[in-house]
């Protein structure tokens, strides 16, 4: 069941590593997509607020 | 006299005691004990006979890895078809009408399938979260909602269960209160209802019997994505 259509592609540079058809590379599409999301909260949790200027009234 | 339509599925209690734990364990002493005879009486055979056919069937599909939870499997589906069953009965307390209950059963075992995938085959476990040949464009929303997806899968188990009976059993209750009220204004209408409350009865057997199979096949199939 896993990894049946192995042999099928010849894939080359990044898409050996990030496919849509091995199964190791639909892990790695994975676990991208998931630090993806962890890095876009992180840096938005950890980005500095801009503080409005306080102005006398 | 009930008035309120909800009664029926307020935990019963007796004078402060919960009775909740009689309601489960109830099932347990209306089966037989297998006895130790080579040939047994007609209720023991036929006892024997549904669950060697069950488990034989709900295990066709699983390979060896996932035949330790042919235990499991069995006796939570005799368990849930007996409470639907049960339940059934007038001024009779249905445990799986409790979400609470669906939930509890629902989750841990779900989960159970989920960590057994990401511990024995994680590489596996992970690249199901993305179809075979998804257009690259689509892949992190294919995967976002894949996700989505995995983690409804408790959720959609236990209210399945909870909503099906739960509207079976008002159903029954409603239709049942309009035949009576119906009775000494229209006698004609009431035929009618009562006709209609019968065949109810029977769609509500079916539902009790199908929705106790449906939780267990369902979880049969997480398991055999992670086995």
């Amino acid at each position: 069941m896993a990894g049946h259509d192995a042999g099928m592609h010849q894939f080359t540079g990044i898409a050996k590593y990030f496919n849509a058809y091995t199964i190791t590379g639909r892990r790695n599409c994975v676990l991208a997509t998931y630090a993806g999301i962890a890095g876009i909260f992180l840096l938005f949790k950890l980005k500095p607020k801009k503080q409005k200027a306080v102005t006398s009234s | 006299m009930t008035l309120n339509f909800f009664d029926q599925f307020m935990s019963p209690t007796h004078l402060g005691i919960p009775l909740i734990a009689l309601a489960l364990s109830l099932p347990w002493v209306l089966f037989p004990t297998p006895s130790a005879r080579w040939l047994n009486n007609r209720l023991l055979t036929l006892q024997g006979w549904f669950i060697n056919r069950f488990t034989q069937q709900l295990l066709l599909p699983l390979n060896v890895g996932g035949h330790k939870w042919a235990l499991l499997f069995t006796s939570l589906m005799v368990f849930l078809i007996t409470l639907n069953l049960l339940g059934l009965l007038p001024y009779t307390f249905t445990p799986t009408t409790q979400l609470s209950l669906n939930m509890g059963f629902a989750v841990p075992l779900w989960l159970a399938t989920v960590i057994i995938g990401m511990r024995n085959q994680p590489t596996a476990a992970l690249g199901h979260l993305l179809p075979e040949g998804t257009p690259v464009p689509l892949i992190p929303v294919l995967i976002i909602i894949e996700t989505i997806s995995l983690f409804i899968r408790p959720l959609a188990l236990g209210v399945r269960l909870t909503a099906n009976l739960t509207a079976g059993h008002l159903l029954i209750q409603l239709i049942a209160t309009a035949a009576f009220v119906l009775a000494p204004m229209m006698p004609t209408v009431a035929i009618l209802t009562t006709t209609v409350l019968f065949l109810l009865t029977l769609l509500e057997v079916a539902v009790a019997m199908i929705q106790a199979y449906v939780f267990v096949l369902l979880l049969s199939l997480y398991l055999q994505e992670n086995v």
